[in-house]
Parts: structure tokens; C-alpha cells; sequence
């Protein structure tokens, strides 16, 4: 057996996030301060995923048969990420919203429904107790992609809440049934601690927790009643080959080994 | 008679300061470029060496230049759905301090909400209809932004305010002296920006002959009343499409905020206040600093 360093949390994450990606995303969408989303969507784009088009910073790459990723940049919109096959005017994702798969985010807040919570922590005067980054294009992607990635490098009962303070991102499924949302919602939670999703009746559930974590541990850590179910499988550790790709091809430069 | 005298095209090339002459105590600005791209830094600091006073400004992904007007103490309101520098600082530090003071009002939209506001104004609507924002808290924080159900399907919808403006600040990598302007990339939200404003100043990197631009009609943009500054690398610390964004500068900056008001005025004072112009910013930066950035 070759000796392979296990994978950091973030090349997890990257390597949990591509594999969920569904045949048919086509439109892949990676925001700022999401590293181990860049390298998710790249990592699909190489090998999976051949015609997807991934959107990063102000261009549009495409990755079929490519053996190496592009190069990262300190910045999202560095003038370099400008050699693309196409770029990206903000004018031109907003004319057309049906075309947007899939995209990635984190939260300040995240609550038992998938309400996400960029915006800060009010005050309860009118004021804030801690100002967030604030809308981005959140609201618009969670109403229109036809699905999204939460990814949470903090598990704790701070951030779980029962409810957040202000939502930006409506996860709640019923609520976005009866808004008539197009978009098809939450896919996956991410965190240190497991991967989750809703069950019927919108609220969080653990759909596997990864090695060495147990339910108590992780119930502990959430601000709220988690659905776990009796049988909890462990999450699929990456295999030899993903981390060899990963790290080769994708994160050559180790950013996500942390 | 002196209109027989068929005229010459007026040229709209403008220095700094003439260019910034129609932006008024109390006028409502925007700022182009977004997160570390393409906005008109030259333009922010000579504005904020005016020292004008009670400014709305709509910054629709905005950066330091917010911190900065902020800091020369000419915002009184901020509109956007974020101001802050990325990697180096999620939250724009003095934006940071100056909205949870209260200091500032801010008016909080999505990155959608202000595109759909700067074409309302531009299309000369009061507003126009977008789903992105329903069911969250935006109506709450901004309530300008009103849900209603529309008249023709039914569904709950969000109405976006039109955004006008009485000068829109735009950086663009070309222009000739009739203000036909040509990005290297994307542009951001600068066009939309223009559209909705009474007034373009837009700052270059440089001013080209109209036949230069007639070699790419297709990348022109226009717009009626526009002024046009010779700005070289007037981007910086952002980046334009020749040049990177100066990472060491915005982590030199956030540090400075961060540590607080005296180290904000002696940052202001060193690169905004106590410089004559933007050539004496450029000196102070340096050739060294500026030739590393070039891409």
C-alpha cells in the first residue's frame, strides 16, 4: 500500500461536492473565498463533467480533456481569469436565470430549514451586532439555480441555529413551494462533521457522518434537534485515485491541504 | 452667422477636478468596477479630496472605494449588496465600523437588485419586477424593495426602485476625446451604471484616436453627457485589464483600519488628502510596485 496523506477537511469537501454534481449540470457557478468549490467544479470539469462550463471570476472555462486545471489567482476577478472561451457579464447571468446550475455557498447562519444568513447579526435596535458580507447575488442563485451547495467549515451551536436572524437564502422547502421558486434548492450541507440534507418535511438530516464522528458529538454541536437516522452511514472516504487527481491535477499548488 | 460655421465635434476630455465638478453636496453616485476589479480609483480620490459632503453612493459590489469616501467623511449612504475586499477582508473594515455605528445608512440589495434598479432608472420605469429576494428579509432591511403579486400570473414577485444617479464614476481601459469608451473585459456593471446617470465621468487608461475605436465598433459604449479623464493605472490598488489588483496595498490598507481611526487618517493623508494629484499617488506608490502588477 502506497501511503497516502489523508485528506484535509477542504480537499473532502471538494472531492464530496464533485461527486454529487448530476449528469446533467451543465452551468457551474463558483463564487469568492470558496476554494475547495473551485477545486470541486474543476475536478468534475476533468473528469466527470467533461462539458460542463465552470464560471470563475470575470471568465468561462471549460475543462473536456484538459490534463491540468487553470492557473488560481489571489483575486476572483483577476484580469487573467479574461482567457476564457467566453466571460462573464453580471448583465448576462441575470438575462438568463434558467441557465445556471448549480452554485456553492457559505453562511454566517445556517438553520434547521436551510435558511441561510449572510446579511449579520441585528442588534435588535435596528442597528447590527456584527455586520456580514451582505446580499452578493445569494438570494437571486438560491431562488433560480437548479441546485446549491452549502458548504459550513463551522459546525457549532452558533452557527446551527434553530432559526437564523435574517435570511438571505431561503432553504425551507415549503416556503419556497409556496413561493413558486423555479429553482430546485439546497442539495447538500457540508461540514466538518458530516454531510446532510432535509427529509420530507424540510427539515435537516444526517445522511452520513464521516470517520471517526458520532451522533452525539455532532447533535451537540448543532444548535438545533438534528434528524439522525438510527442506521447513520459513514460518509465515503475519498479514494487513492480522487486525492491523486485532486492534488496533481486540480490543487497543484496545495491550497486546500491546509 | 456663426452657426453657418458647421462645427467641429466638441471634445469631452476633462481634467480630474473639471470632471468632478458636477458631483454636488447630497448628489447620489455610482461607482463602477466590482470586488477587486476595474473601479475608478482616481476618480474616488479626488472626489474624496474635494471633501464633498452627504453623498449616496451605489456601489453594486463594491470595495475600498466606499472605505475610502467613507473615511474622507463624504457618505452619508451606502447602496449595494457588498463592500468589502475578499481574501483580505470579507467586510470592508470602515464600511464595517461605520454601518454597525450607524454612521452610514445602508441600503441592501442584491447583486441583481442593482442592475434591475439601474435599468429601471435607464428605461425611465419606476421600477421592475424580480423573484430573487422573495421570501428572504430583504423587504425587511430595505423597504423600498416592496413584494407584490403580480397582475399576470399571480405570483409573489419583488419590485425594484429604479436607481437614478446623478453621476456615475466609470473606469474603462479606452476611450477617444468624444467619450466612446472600450473595456478590455467585462465592464462590471459600468454600462447599466451610465445608463441610469445624468452625468458619465469616466477615467481611462487611455485616450485612443476615434479611428483606433472605429477598429472595434462592436466594444464601444456611449452615453449623453460624459466627461473623459486621462487616468494611467488609475485602477489602482484594483486591478484593470492590464493590471493586477496590489494585494500588499489592500492588506497594508485592511490593517490600517483594523487598527483604527488614527492609522485610517494616516493612510488617507499619505495616498488620498495630502496628494496634489493622482500622478503624485502613482509617485508615492511607486514604479517598482506598479511595473510588478502588469500582467
Amino acid at each position: 500500500m502506497s501511503a497516502v496523506r489523508p485528506a484535509s477537511t477542504d480537499e473532502l469537501f471538494a472531492i464530496l461536492l464533485a461527486r454529487d454534481l448530476r449528469p446533467e449540470d451543465r452551468t457551474i457557478m463558483v463564487g469568492a473565498n470558496m476554494p475547495m468549490a473551485r477545486a470541486a467544479a474543476m475536478l468534475a470539469g476533468m473528469t466527470t463533467h467533461p462539458d460542463a462550463r465552470i464560471l470563475i471570476g470575470l471568465g468561462v472555462q471549460s475543462l473536456g480533456g484538459a490534463d491540468e486545471a487553470p492557473p488560481v489567482h489571489p483575486f476572483l476577478f483577476d484580469p487573467r481569469t479574461l482567457e476564457a472561451e467566453s466571460l462573464m457579464y453580471q448583465s448576462r447571468v441575470f438575462d438568463d436565470m434558467s441557465r445556471p446550475d448549480v452554485f456553492f455557498v457559505g453562511g454566517l447562519q445556517l438553520d434547521q430549514r436551510g435558511n441561510l444568513n449572510l446579511f449579520g447579526i441585528p442588534d435588535g435596535e435596528g442597528g447590527w451586532k456584527m455586520r456580514g458580507p451582505g446580499g452578493l447575488a445569494l438570494s437571486t442563485m438560491s431562488t433560480h439555480c437548479r441546485g446549491y451547495y452549502v458548504v459550513m467549515p463551522r459546525h457549532d451551536a452558533r452557527t446551527w441555529v434553530s432559526r437564523v436572524s435574517l435570511i438571505t437564502a431561503l432553504g425551507d422547502a415549503t416556503e419556497r413551494e409556496r413561493l413558486r421558486f423555479p429553482g430546485g434548492g439546497i442539495r447538500l450541507v457540508l461540514s466538518p462533521y458530516g454531510v446532510f440534507d432535509f427529509d420530507p418535511a424540510g427539515d435537516m438530516r444526517v445522511r452520513s457522518l464521516h470517520e471517526g464522528v458520532d451522533p452525539d458529538e455532532v447533535q451537540a454541536a448543532t444548535g438545533f434537534p438534528l434528524n439522525i437516522p438510527a442506521d447513520v452511514p459513514r460518509t465515503v472516504a475519498p479514494s487513492e485515485e480522487e486525492l491523486r487527481i485532486l492534488r496533481e491535477q486540480v490543487d497543484v499548488h496545495g491550497t486546500l491541504a491546509g | 452667422m456663426s452657426t453657418a460655421a458647421a462645427g467641429e465635434r466638441r471634445p469631452v476630455l476633462a481634467s480630474l477636478d473639471e470632471a468632478l465638478a458636477v458631483v454636488q453636496d447630497g448628489a447620489t453616485i455610482g461607482i463602477g468596477g466590482a470586488v477587486t476589479a476595474g473601479h475608478p480609483m482616481a476618480l474616488v480620490r479626488a472626489l474624496a479630496r474635494r471633501g464633498v459632503r452627504d453623498l449616496t453612493v451605489v456601489a453594486p459590489v463594491g470595495g475600498i472605494e466606499v472605505d475610502l469616501l467613507i473615511a474622507a467623511g463624504c457618505v452619508k449612504t451606502v447602496v449595494g449588496a457588498y463592500v468589502g475586499m475578499e481574501v483580505v477582508a470579507a467586510v470592508g473594515p470602515v464600511f464595517r465600523r461605520a454601518a454597525q455605528s450607524g454612521a452610514v445608512e445602508v441600503v441592501e440589495l442584491d447583486e441583481a437588485h442593482a442592475l434591475l434598479g439601474l435599468r429601471a432608472a435607464a428605461q425611465e420605469l419606476p421600477f421592475l419586477p424580480w423573484r430573487g429576494g422573495v421570501g428572504t428579509s430583504f423587504s425587511q432591511l430595505n423597504p423600498t424593495l416592496v413584494e407584490f403579486d403580480d397582475p399576470v400570473r399571480g405570483e409573489p414577485l419583488l419590485a425594484i426602485p429604479a436607481i437614478e444617479l446623478d453621476v456615475a464614476l466609470i473606469h474603462a481601459e479606452t476611450a477617444d476625446r468624444f467619450g466612446n469608451a472600450q473595456w478590455a473585459g467585462t465592464g462590471n456593471m459600468d454600462m447599466q451604471l451610465g445608463a441610469a446617470a445624468k452625468h458619465v465621468v469616466l477615467q481611462v487608461d487611455r485616450v485612443v484616436s476615434n479611428t483606433e475605436i472605429r477598429r472595434f465598433p462592436e466594444r464601444t459604449f456611449f452615453w449623453r453627457e460624459t466627461a473623459v479623464v486621462h487616468a494611467p493605472f488609475g485602477t489602482h490598488p484594483y486591478s484593470s485589464g492590464s493590471m493586477t489588483a496590489d494585494e500588499q496595498h489592500l492588506r497594508d490598507f485592511a490593517a490600517a483600519a483594523r487598527a483604527g481611526d488614527e492609522a485610517v487618517a494616516d493612510y488617507m493623508n499619505r495616498h488620498v488628502l495630502d496628494v496634489e494629484d493622482d500622478v503624485a499617488y502613482l509617485e508615492e506608490i511607486g514604479i517598482r510596485r506598479i511595473s510588478s502588477l502588469l500582467v
